[in-house]
Order: structure tokens, then C-alpha cells, then sequence
């Protein structure tokens, strides 16, 4: 096994079938139409990346633990609603209001996580009825309405989180500091602290884990909360930036970012887990939803090739997990 | 005569109506390989689960060193010096030999607060510790469980066993489904823990497999201990097989003694 060539081993990672996807789909894109990687194009396709990329790299941790959320997308709309509502009334100030939609997401997290762990209810159940309350929440609290957002000029929150700049042609976000800052936080995690560890025994082998005396039921809890909390902060920095807090915004995001996740390799039954191969799972899929646009196929056929997407990536990691069970 | 490590006294279980345990008593020796045999339903597993803490007793004492102890939980067993390899739910396919071993116990390097694991002490006590075990095979120990075979799963397990000073090692069916060079890589693990100073309990259907380790063997019939002393040296495969199938009290106490040197 420690015989194998660098590129034997390259190949043989689970991020090496999505990093290929990737480079192929940009350069089909490319070769189709030159201003796919125009800096314009480039800018617009990463300031919406982010903002879910934020919600999948949370739900990537989640995943390998053996769990995951159906009421990010839910989260992703009230967040920024319960932000808006608040300043508009003049209840908080605009900051203090994005503190308690914070506060109000890992409350969530925690309920989630509770029913998870303490009644032993699937996730699927749990974050499914979550979803249902969370979006009814935001839809009963503004009749359906979207929120009055136009105020936020010059205030420091919206600066840090989602002001802009240009580097050269490409117009950045300080969003994207936020991401690569939680992808390189939670890959850290992941990969390198003791929590990582816990995280994929909990994922791999919970009675092992739990033999072992690590808390299996706080390490899922603590990452149901992170997962609220990471998509409030995204539905807050989207709001932000396009001036916009509609109660039904975020829905289906639940499902995309899942399969950003399993695209990248993370494995939906739990105890394998790759922020790397999220990050490309969020790329491969945002950059298809622009490139088909770019080339003209209808915007309403994206879900075909996001679907054959999935079962062609799934196809692929089973048949490379096989190989990699057999011994190789 | 030397406390036992281990005694355990008049444990009682009852699931509802049913009796499991009656009134069985138990003991492991320090340094010892205990072979605890007895037909499906005769309280074998139970009388372990009580001992790891998996299951509370309903009445009975266990004394470790002479000194009450209370189980409550495996965490309890574990703090105890008790540690309970089941075959298939000991180990984490999914991570490496090292991050097995450390499991819960992972080494930190400093500075503390960023949580780091000592991923190159850890796999530098991994290494050595499958040599000890006596891996002959050279496993990385950044392999991940899932690609090893049963045996070197359940070396895996003994070694974290023995790395973490477990006085008892309770092994359940360690040699299940294994071939029969794996099945000696096994045995000669479970040696190499007694040599090392641990005791073991050795559970499994395959008579030969127990009477080629243990020192001692312990058979249970119906909740009971029927018989707790008996010499695999000179007793034989065919009397122990009469034992656990059931004869009177009378007879166990002929064969036993038939065969067993006076003391």
C-alpha cells in the first residue's frame, strides 16, 4: 500500500473524481462560450456560491456524524426576516437583531439536535418538521411579504459581511473571506482535532464511539446547532447583499447543498467526510447552473443535469469505495 | 489464597420473568485466561454484560481486588480496568489503525486550546503496538480498519486494550468467522496480553479454539455456574462438551476430578 505512486494516490482520493468533474465542466463551459470566465461572470457566479457553500461546508461536519438538516433552506428565510422585522419595528438596532436571529437558529440547532438524540427520532423526521415550522414561522410573521431591507447603508455588519471591493476586474464580497475562512476552520476540524475524530466515529460507528466514552449525543447536537447557525448566517449575508428579505427564501436549498455535499464525497450513511471535496461540490453544481444558462440551454432544464450529476458522481464513489474495500 | 482480580458473587439478572443469572459466581485470577463456555441461553452473555456494565444486575456483588465496585455504565467498566472487545462493534471502519486506538483518548498537541491531535504519536504507539501484539505483517498505522482482515481487526482491538492498562480484557467470540491462521494470530494476541499482565475472558462456541489459550474454564448452564475449575490440560474436549450439555452435579464433579491433579 505505501508502494503506491503519488499519482496512484491522488487518484485514489475521494475529492480526485469531483476535482476532475469540475475541470472538465469549466472548460466545456469555456470552450462553448469565452465569457464564462469573464470577470464579470466570475464575480456573480462566486457572491451566491458562498452563501450556500457556507450552509454545505456546516452540513458536510453534520453529515460525516451521521445526520443531517432539512431546515437550513427554512433558516436561510426566516433568519434574515426575524432580522428585518426586528429593526423595522424599531425593537433592536440592525446589529443586535442579527445577534438574536443567531441566538434564535442555534435554539433551533439545539431543539433539532435534542429530538435527534434524546427521543431518537430520524433526522429526516425531525429537520423535515422543522422545516415546516421554521418557514411558517417566517411566512405568518410577514403575512407573506417580503421586508423592507433598503437601511442597511453604512452599517458596519452589512460592511463586514457582505461589503464589496475590486480586485483588479473581479468584484469581491467579503463573504467569500468568510467562507474560505469556515472552509479552512471546519476542514481543520474535520481532519485535525480530536472533535474531527469524534465526529466521524460518530458517523462511522456510534456504539464503538460511545464504548470509547465519547459523548456521541453532545458532538451530533453541537453540529445540528453549527448547521442552524451557519445557515441563518447565510440567509443574513444573502439579504444583505441583495437587498431582499423574502420569507420564502431558501427553499429547495435544503437539497441542493445535500447533494453539493455527496457530490464532493462525503458519504450520506455517515462516518467519511471531506470539506475539500465539498468545496468542489459547490462549485461543480453552481457552475453548472451558470454555465447552462451562459450556453443557452433553458434555465428550467438545470435540474436534468443536476440530477444525471448526481447519479454519475454516486455511480463513481461506490465503485472507487468497492475498490478501495477490496483491498486494493 | 490471593484475592482474585476479579469475583464476582450471587449475581441475579432477571429480563421481566426470566431468569438469566441465578446466584452465579464468578472469579478471574490476575494474570489468567478464564475460557467461559456454556450452550446458547446458559447466561454467558449476560454474566459479561453485567460485567462491563452494559446491563445492571439485579442482585449480587462484584469485587475487584477485594474492593465493591458498582457498574453503571461501560464508561464505569472502562474506568475499572474492564475492557469488552465485541467482535463486529468494537473498532471504526472508517478511520485509521492510530485514531482507532486513541478513540476518545486522543493526545493533544499543544498549544491545547486548538484541539490538535498528536497524529504523529499517535501513529509512532500504534506501530509499535501491533509489533507487541505481534503483527508480523507491516500495516501502516494510518490504514483504515476497513481494509484490514478479522483478525488484524481484533489485534487492533486487544492492543488498545493492552495500551490502556486494562487489567481485564473480556474478549466475545474473538475467533468468529475466522480462518485458521487468523485464528492462531488471535490466540497468540491473547498470550501476548496475558504475558503482557492483563487477565482475559475468552468466549467462544469453537471448544478447541478455547482449550488451545485459556488456564482455566468455567462452564454455564441455565443462569449457573456449573462448573469453575476446570484444567484444559487434562481434561478432555469430550467431557467439558458432557459438562456443558448438561449432567448432575455428581457427574461434573467425577469428571472434573477424574482428570485434575490434586492440590
Amino acid at each position: 500500500m505505501e508502494n503506491h505512486s503519488l499519482v496512484q494516490r491522488l487518484i485514489a482520493r475521494p475529492e480526485f473524481g469531483p476535482f476532475v468533474l469540475l475541470v472538465v465542466e469549466i472548460g466545456v463551459f469555456w470552450g462553448f462560450n469565452h465569457d464564462f470566465l469573464s470577470p464579470q461572470n466570475i464575480s456573480n457566479t462566486l457572491a451566491f456560491t458562498v452563501e450556500l457553500g457556507l450552509i454545505a461546508l456546516a452540513m458536510t461536519l453534520l453529515m460525516t456524524s451521521g445526520e443531517f438538516d432539512l431546515s437550513v433552506g427554512s433558516l436561510f428565510g426566516f433568519s434574515p426576516v426575524l432580522m428585518w422585522t426586528l429593526f423595522n419595528g424599531g425593537v433592536t438596532s440592525l446589529e443586535m437583531g442579527f445577534v438574536v436571529a443567531l441566538v434564535v437558529a442555534a435554539l433551533i440547532g439545539l431543539v433539532n439536535g435534542w429530538f435527534v438524540t434524546q427521543l431518537k427520532i430520524p433526522s429526516f423526521l425531525v429537520t423535515l418538521g422543522m422545516l415546516l415550522v421554521v418557514r411558517g414561522s417566517a411566512l405568518f410573521i410577514t403575512d407573506g411579504f417580503p421586508q423592507r431591507t433598503w437601511s442597511a447603508e453604512g452599517s458596519w455588519l452589512a460592511e463586514a459581511l457582505v461589503g464589496d471591493f475590486f480586485i483588479g476586474p473581479f468584484r469581491i464580497y467579503m463573504s467569500l473571506f468568510w467562507f474560505i475562512a469556515a472552509a479552512i476552520a471546519l476542514g481543520y476540524v474535520l481532519t485535525q482535532s480530536r472533535t474531527g475524530n469524534w465526529i466521524q466515529a460518530a458517523g462511522g460507528n456510534p456504539n464503538a464511539a460511545r464504548a470509547r466514552g465519547v459523548n456521541v449525543n453532545r458532538v451530533k447536537i453541537g453540529l445540528f446547532v453549527l448547521s442552524s447557525l451557519m445557515a441563518s448566517l447565510a440567509g443574513v449575508i444573502s439579504s444583505l447583499r441583495t437587498s431582499a428579505a423574502n420569507p420564502n427564501s431558501g427553499t429547495g436549498y435544503e437539497l441542493e447543498v445535500i447533494a453539493m455535499v455527496v457530490i464532493g464525497g462525503t458519504a450520506l450513511t455517515g462516518g467519511r467526510g471531506t470539506i475539500i471535496g465539498t468545496v468542489l461540490g459547490i462549485l461543480i453544481l453552481r457552475v453548472m447552473r451558470n454555465g447552462i444558462v451562459l450556453i443557452g440551454v433553458p434555465g428550467l432544464a438545470y435540474n436534468i443535469f443536476i440530477g444525471a450529476i448526481i447519479l454519475g458522481m454516486m455511480a463513481l464513489h461506490s465503485w472507487l469505495e468497492r475498490r478501495h474495500q477490496a483491498g486494493t | 489464597m490471593a484475592e482474585p482480580l476479579i469475583r464476582m458473587q450471587n449475581i441475579r439478572k432477571s429480563y421481566g420473568r426470566v431468569q438469566a443469572l441465578e446466584d452465579a459466581n464468578f472469579h478471574v485470577n490476575e494474570r489468567e485466561i478464564v475460557g467461559l463456555l456454556g450452550d446458547n441461553g446458559a447466561g454467558k452473555s449476560t454474566l459479561i454484560k453485567v460485567l462491563s456494565g452494559a446491563v445492571p444486575l439485579t442482585s449480587g456483588d462484584i469485587y475487584i481486588r477485594g474492593k465493591k465496585v458498582t457498574l453503571r455504565s461501560t464508561s464505569d467498566a472502562i474506568a475499572h480496568g474492564i475492557e469488552t472487545i465485541y467482535q463486529d462493534s468494537a473498532l471504526v471502519t472508517q478511520l485509521s489503525i492510530a485514531r482507532n486506538l486513541f478513540l476518545g483518548r486522543e493526545p493533544i498537541k499543544p498549544p491545547r486550546f486548538l484541539n490538535r491531535m498528536d497524529q504523529e504519536a499517535m501513529n509512532n504507539v500504534a506501530r509499535d503496538l501491533l509489533k507487541q501484539v505481534g503483527i508480523s505483517k507491516n500495516i501502516p498505522p494510518t490504514t483504515p480498519i476497513g481494509s484490514l482482515s478479522g483478525g488484524e481487526r481484533q489485534a487492533v482491538a486487544i492492543a488498545r486494550a493492552m495500551h490502556f492498562d486494562s487489567d481485564l480484557i473480556i474478549l466475545d467470540e474473538p475467533t468468529n468467522n475466522l480462518g485458521v491462521a487468523e485464528t492462531q494470530g488471535v490466540l497468540s494476541f491473547v498470550r501476548s496480553a496475558r504475558d503482557s499482565g492483563h487477565s482475559c475472558i475468552f468466549i467462544a462456541h469453537n471448544i478447541h479454539h478455547v482449550f488451545q489459550v485459556v488456564d482455566r474454564i468455567v462452564v454455564m448452564r441455565r443462569g449457573k455456574v456449573v462448573a469453575d475449575d476446570i484444567d484444559p490440560k487434562t481434561t478432555t474436549v469430550t467431557e467439558v462438551e458432557r459438562i456443558i450439555t448438561g449432567m448432575s452435579d455428581k457427574e461434573i464433579r467425577d469428571a472434573v476430578a477424574d482428570g485434575k491433579p490434586s492440590h
